[in-house]
């Protein structure tokens, strides 16, 4: 392969300098990301081990940071709160996504001008789309006042303002935002089953559940878990929504890791604890992302 | 009468799909109306959906109160800049990467979309902490070099996927016929290539116009983007509503346009290509 590729025959001067030209242009992109993710990664990892305040310190003093920062009931509140919201967020936008995809895959008509609406969502901006929520669901001016004027006078819905459930409304933001995305995935994966084989099942007389149940859904399983880690870390970075449509309040009800980090990095002065934060965030990506990638190439090396 | 069946099933499905569909777009449609209300009929107890008196005059009062245009330029400035720049250095990688491949050539490029997953709070405090020092805070450029660092592993693979599918036979046939390399890449592979250029600029463009986690965190007034612009807006201005619906809709107007020719790169891009 090597060899094929120059055929034709330069000076040896040249031919020496045209090999080296990928090496020397693909190399600001290695270095950028490496600066990037490891210096900037290693240099926060640096500091929440050391007892930064308002401005960064160089004194070391061990696992402090994270001993304080688990014992901090605000980012106990942020940790379970992702939980919570990771685990609706998933299972909801997976559902819906695959129902949308299903519906989509009937050759329904209008597929053409459906799919850019279902994926409009994801293509706004979290702080557009998280601000035209936040009024939606306010009670004095959004749903809840609209159906008392239409005359459905005990319609309530304040959940953005009940801190028991202001978590909820994220979930709801956010499943809105990423389900039509989620349906252009399993749609691609629905539209490259094997018609061969439905037809097959359909002759032998399986019902159209039982086809969706046993061969369909079963040949999905890669869409499944692309879509599972590209949700889980929208969860663990999700940022701007949580601070357009809520802030993190009322009170701390729905603050989140990437808003924790933030407030206690820059706004309460504890910097040390903040880089804590972040560290964990990264530990929890990383325990997505690594065994996906490591699938991901076992099934590349078996092909 | 399975005849019939089928055909209830089918009608049955295409209203629930439109239904949903409508449900999505509600919001957005919402917003986008209640821009051309006065701020009284916006909360009026009558609804009406598109039987008011349309006005402009949120139009304008947003321009007149904030300068909208002074950040719509920002948004312009930081996505065409960062996307230019971004493209160049992208496209370097992704041709070395994709025609002058190696053994490991697949482990880097998984490698650098997995640096795209990570939580940008990872990178937050020593990125300020540099631009503080370097007086990048609240400045265009600074976002540009942010934006071109956050979204160069996804140009990257872009690109490379595009350029996989460049066949390679033709690069065989040009070298035998004593072409050069410099000759090999402007004369055969730039044309080629230009769809897949053009879909990865239009993605960045999104990413770019739509990122909010560094344009909060590292602007002011200066160098603020639309998405920054409109988190400023939404609180302290609560009672305006249809103010506020004006600047949503002015910062996601070109999205709107642009995101409905660009689902498909849209999808490649948010899914790392698990979607082509």
């Amino acid at each position: 392969m090597k060899s094929s590729t120059h055929p034709y025959r330069p000076t040896r001067l040249r031919q020496g300098f045209e090999r080296l030209i990928p090496k020397i242009v693909l190399s600001p992109s290695l270095v950028l990301m490496l600066v990037f993710v490891y210096g900037f990664i290693a240099y926060s990892l640096y500091l929440s081990f050391t007892d930064s305040t308002i401005l960064p310190s160089y004194n070391l003093v061990g696992w402090r940071n994270y001993a304080k920062l688990w014992q901090l009931p605000h980012w106990w509140q942020a940790f379970r709160n992702l939980l919570i919201f990771s685990g609706l967020y998933i299972s909801i936008t997976t559902l819906l996504g695959l129902t949308l995809a299903i519906f989509l895959d009937q050759k329904i008509r209008g597929e053409g001008f459906l799919r850019p609406i279902y994926l409009y969502p994801m293509a706004l901006s979290f702080i557009v789309t998280g601000t035209a929520w936040k009024w939606f669901l306010d009670p004095g001016i959004g749903l809840e006042h609209l159906m008392q004027q239409w005359g459905w006078s005990s319609f309530s819905f304040t959940w953005i303002k009940d801190s028991d459930m202001a978590i909820y409304t994220v979930v709801i933001a956010a499943v809105w935002q990423s389900s039509g995305f989620v349906m252009a995935m399993f749609l691609a994966g629905l539209r490259g089953v094997d018609g061969e084989i439905i037809k097959a099942a359909e002759i032998d007389g399986a019902s159209t559940l039982t086809i969706y149940r046993r061969i369909i859904l079963p040949m999905m399983r890669p869409v499944f878990l692309s879509s599972f880690v590209i949700l889980a870390h929208l969860a663990i970075k999700s940022y701007d929504l949580i601070i357009a449509l809520t802030g993190g309040g009322p009170g701390q009800a729905t603050e989140m890791p990437a808003t924790f980090m933030y407030s206690y990095s820059f706004t309460r002065n504890s910097m040390g604890v903040g880089a804590a934060s972040a560290i964990i965030m990264m530990i929890m990506v990383f325990s997505i992302i690594i065994p996906y990638l490591y699938a991901e190439g076992r099934k590349e090396s078996r092909e | 009468m399975k005849i019939v069946m089928v055909y209830f099933k089918k009608g049955l499905v295409t209203v629930a799909a439109w239904g949903l569909g409508l449900l999505i777009f509600v919001p957005i449609l919402w917003t986008v109306l209640t821009s051309f209300k006065t701020e009284e009929e916006a909360v009026a107890p009558n609804l009406h959906i598109l039987n008011f008196s349309w006005t402009l005059e949120n139009y304008i009062e947003v321009q007149a109160r904030s300068d909208y245009f002074h950040h719509f330029w920002n948004s312009v400035v930081i996505s065409f800049g960062s996307t230019a720049i971004g493209l160049v250095i992208a496209v370097m990688a992704a041709w070395a990467m994709a025609f002058f491949p190696r053994r490991n050539t697949k482990d880097i490029l998984s490698w650098m979309l997995s640096t795209k997953m990570m939580p940008a709070v990872g990178a937050l405090i020593p990125i300020f902490l540099i631009f503080r020092d370097l007086n990048l805070l609240d400045s265009k450029m600074g976002l540009i070099i942010i934006m071109v660092l956050i979204n160069l592993p996804i140009m990257v693979w872009m690109l490379y996927s595009y350029f996989k599918e460049i066949p390679l036979a033709i690069l065989e046939a040009s070298r035998m016929d004593g072409a050069g390399l410099w000759s090999e890449v402007t004369l055969i592979l730039a044309p080629m290539a230009l769809p897949g250029l053009f879909s990865t600029g239009l993605l960045n463009l999104i990413l770019v116009w739509n990122e909010a986690f560094w344009t909060l965190n590292l602007t002011a007034a200066d160098a603020a983007p639309l998405s920054a612009f409109i988190a400023s807006y939404s609180s302290p201005e609560e009672l305006f509503y249809a103010k506020l619906s004006a600047a949503s809709t002015l910062a996601i107007a070109p999205i709107l346009i642009i995101g409905w020719f660009s689902q498909k790169q849209l999808v490649r891009g948010l899914t790392f290509g698990a979607v082509k």
